[in-house]
């Protein structure tokens, strides 16, 4: 039996599971618990998980990555823009190649200009927003060849065992990054570089190297999830996915990140985004209304941290291999990063 | 009113038992006497620590009684022992790096207004009264580690105490600062305050204290007078056995050159340097405090991304970076362990194993646990580090343990230069042993040493060379057995002896 803070987010996703289970029985809807209903949730949780787990990994390393739902947006436009023209990979090509190019942009702009992440990332945000308005001129962007658009089709609505391919790309994408973080000396100086910079340069780390990755990583991530957003669609509008950054960093604090670096878990991350399109599904399926949708996922974000900050308070991290606590705040001692405001 | 003799603190039977079942202090009866310095002595994990944060109200204890000015007291939170009129300067001083010197000194007073209009003038008495300027409107984060000891003691003295609790105070100070915070000290007695001094310097506590208290494993073994009471006694008393340092092999003139210093300097803080340490030496820098000691290491290891000029390991340079520097089997022991060397989040095993995990993982790539765990376990063994398990966090560490650790990262590894940045401050006699006789065992088998400490009496016994460093520069150099203490304060002090008592704001 895990501790509340340890596998917290699990919890909750059961306790939140099982309730709209029985509210769904109760009240005579179709079950919760239906293949069917869960499939959907996974699928439509996949986009924001994958972003989610690279953001995980920019949080461990004490940085912060505001962009990802613009710099996606982005990259879903580069890929309508050009699928017509140079065919479904190359076109996802050029639209990762857009989202890693932002991300080495932020990463280059943090460590080796030194401004904030913050700040950094936030002027990205806009940024990229505008760009997409640019380049759409602020209209809807549609795909026209019918062979790129059954391309696309193939590559986001197929199914696989049954399961719709996004569901594998999350997977997939999850088990590597949490593989790397676990069991490679790239893993634990991922975390050793969060929890202490100065340390981990003084220990000959390439500190910077590995910031740096991070973001190329959340942007790539970003990438991908702006061209499945692209490929569901086969059209795009230039709001699409805005805001859609703040779902993922609630993600990543549900799953029990610190905000401080050195700690997180990208399997409670997923577990952070399913507990976010739970809450999301359980209100179509009770048929709540979207009022209250975000009152209460904003009370459950809050409720999480306050749990993790809480029960975080004096306990010293016990040995689970590579997997320092999650969540409470690790104070460090001023960060040599001047903050450019 | 107190009467004259009745002690201002008394404590009968303090215990501090944890829910855990750990027992820090196990009934310990202190005296702290007005107008009296007192001296509380003991190893790390003592119980020192503990006592403090019940003197200061972070922490409350689970037996005994606290008498203050006669009355059975019990804090609930540290105001109230501020209210009360216990002071404590910690040794980690938790001042507000951004807020100037001047806002942190008075940073506890009431009132509305961010800056009292008198309050100039109170901290130009309170730095006359103490013989120490600092420029007021400086921010503290911009000052070096003594100065900011210095804001803290001020700050304790603008409280207007009557007890003032002060742990390890000149734990990283070179002597002129020591002997500033010397004088603070006894002016407080001299004022009718009474002072509890933690420290780990003997000739600190003898020189200084009326009374003093030893505590071991949570008990009080030895309370007596100072005057009462000698070196060896204490030594022996703190450790629980006789603490013996024999005198050092000295290294051989033919030894291998295991790395050369050439020209190398950072412009700002250090001029150009060049000198050679040979196979098993050791070469001691001598220094005051922001004399360029640590930052002469930190150009050694690369870490100082200004710094120009080459560094050779056996005859091959090593390009400036502390990447390519631990590749050469050069390791540096920074000086402040918190924030330069350990990782908290880490267990104690990964933070062991850390600056050379290729060596432990399969293919380079995949970090082996076993093996891991097996380097540190021998490290725990061969350096005694005092720990519950392999998986404790090494916050939880003691300062001799935690440093330790910090040393225990570069046995794991091929390292041939080992760089030493006031490896024992703040440790306790028993350690420092350990440390010092690990560093020898080190330099037996060829790993050149260069140390910094503020100790000089440390130095001339461990060093084989001293390189005595004043404003950046190397100015002198010495054996170690054709020098002594007094040659080497007045080389460091330069012309002027006696001066560097109002200091120049040292900036990064």
């Amino acid at each position: 039996m895990l501790g509340l803070r340890e596998a917290g987010v699990y919890y909750a996703l059961a306790l939140l599971v099982a309730v709209l289970t029985v509210l769904t029985a109760a009240l005579g809807r179709p079950s919760y618990l239906s293949p069917v209903n869960l499939v959907n949730i996974l699928y439509q949780t996949a986009p924001v998980a994958i972003m989610g787990v690279a953001m995980t990994v920019v949080l461990i390393t004490g940085n912060f990555d505001l962009s990802v739902a613009s710099v996606a947006a982005l990259a879903a436009a580069v890929n309508i823009l050009v699928i017509d023209h140079v065919g479904f990979w190359p076109a996802m090509m050029l639209s990762l190649a857009t989202a890693g190019a932002l991300g080495l942009l932020n990463g280059a702009m943090v460590e080796l200009v030194g401004i904030n992440a913050f700040i950094v990332t936030l002027g990205t945000l806009t940024a990229s927003r505008g760009l997409v308005l640019v380049v759409t001129n602020g209209r809807s962007l549609m795909v026209g060849t019918p062979a790129a658009l059954t391309a696309m089709t193939g590559f986001e609505s197929g199914r696989t065992a049954g399961l719709p391919l996004p569901i594998l790309y999350m997977t997939g994408f999850t088990l590597a990054v949490w593989l790397v973080l676990h069991f490679t000396t790239v893993g634990r100086r991922i975390y050793a570089v969060g929890g202490n910079p100065e340390a981990a340069r003084l220990a000959g780390i390439n500190v910077r190297g590995y910031k740096l990755g991070a973001f190329v990583l959340s942007g790539l991530a970003a990438g991908f999830a702006g061209v499945l957003y692209a490929s569901r669609f086969g059209a795009m509008n230039p709001t699409a996915l805005q805001g859609e950054e703040l779902t993922v960093i609630a993600a990543a604090i549900l799953g029990g990140t610190s905000l401080f670096g050195g700690a997180g878990s990208v399997l409670k991350t997923v577990a952070g985004a399913l507990v976010l399109y739970t809450l999301t599904n359980g209100f179509n399926v009770l048929n709540l209304g979207a009022n209250y949708q975000g009152l209460i996922e904003g009370t459950v974000l809050i409720a999480a941290a306050a749990i993790y900050t809480v029960g975080g308070r004096r306990r010293a991290p016990r040995g689970e291999p590579s997997a320092p606590p999650p969540g409470a705040p690790h104070v460090h001692q001023a960060q040599s990063q001047p903050a450019v405001l | 009113m107190p009467s004259a003799t009745q002690p201002l603190l008394f404590l009968e039977h303090l215990a501090k038992i944890y829910p855990n079942g750990t027992a820090a202090l196990r009934g310990v009866d202190l005296a702290v006497r007005t107008g009296t310095v007192h001296g509380l002595l003991g190893a790390n994990g003592a119980g020192k620590s503990t006592l403090i944060r019940i003197l200061c109200g972070a922490t409350s204890a689970s037996g005994g009684t606290m008498l203050w000015r006669g009355q059975a007291v019990r804090w609930s939170n540290p105001a109230d022992a501020r209210a009360a009129g216990i002071a404590t300067l910690h040794q980690q001083i938790p001042l507000v790096a951004t807020l100037s010197v001047l806002e942190n000194v008075f940073l506890a007073q009431a009132g509305w207004a961010r800056r009292g209009r008198d309050a100039p003038a109170r901290l130009a008495r309170l730095m006359d009264s103490i013989g120490y300027h600092l420029p007021r409107d400086v921010p503290v984060g911009t000052l070096a580690i003594g100065e900011r000891q210095m804001v803290g003691i001020l700050q304790a003295l603008a409280a207007d105490a009557r007890l003032i609790v002060m742990d390890e105070p000149t734990a990283s100070l070179a002597a002129p600062e020591r002997q500033i915070v010397h004088r603070a000290i006894r002016r407080l007695a001299a004022e009718g305050r009474a002072v509890l001094l933690v420290t780990h310097y003997l000739d600190e506590v003898l020189a200084l204290t009326d009374a003093l208290t030893v505590l071991r494993d949570g008990a009080a073994v030895l309370s007596a007078a100072t005057a009462a009471v000698d070196e060896g006694a204490l030594a022996a008393a703190i450790a629980g056995r006789q603490v013996h340092r024999t005198a050092r092999q000295a290294v051989r003139a033919e030894a291998r050159v295991v790395a050369d210093i050439v020209g190398l300097h950072s412009p700002g803080c250090l001029a150009p340097c060049t000198f050679s340490v040979r196979a098993g030496e050791v070469l001691g820098i001598a220094g005051f405090l922001g004399s360029g000691r640590s930052e002469l290491l930190h150009a050694i290891f690369g870490a100082d991304r200004s710094a120009r000029g080459e560094v050779r390991v056996h005859g091959r340079s090593v390009p400036h970076s502390p990447i390519a520097a631990v590749r050469a089997g050069i390791a540096l022991v920074p000086e402040d362990r918190a924030a330069q060397a350990l990782f908290p989040a880490l267990p104690l095993w990964q933070n062991v194993t850390l600056a050379h995990l290729a060596r432990f993982s399969r293919w380079g790539m995949f970090p082996r646990a076993r093996l891991e765990r097996e380097a540190a376990g021998d490290a725990v063994r061969r350096l005694e580090i005092k720990t519950r398990d392999l998986d404790a966090g090494v916050g939880d560490l003691s300062g001799g343990n935690a440093q330790k650790v910090s040393i225990a990262r570069w046995l794991c590894g091929p390292t041939r230069l080992l760089l030493l940045d006031e490896p024992t401050a703040g440790i306790d006699v028993g350690a420092k042993a350990e440390i010092l006789d690990q560093m020898r065992a080190l330099t037996a088998t060829g790993v050149a040493v260069i140390l910094v400490d503020s100790e000089l009496k440390l130095l001339l016994q461990e060093a084989d060379r001293i390189l005595v460093m004043r404003e950046g520069a190397i100015v002198a150099e010495r054996t170690a057995t054709g020098t002594g203490e007094e040659e080497l304060i007045r080389l460091a002090a330069g012309a002027a002896p006696g001066g560097g008592e109002t200091r120049q704001v040292h900036t990064q």
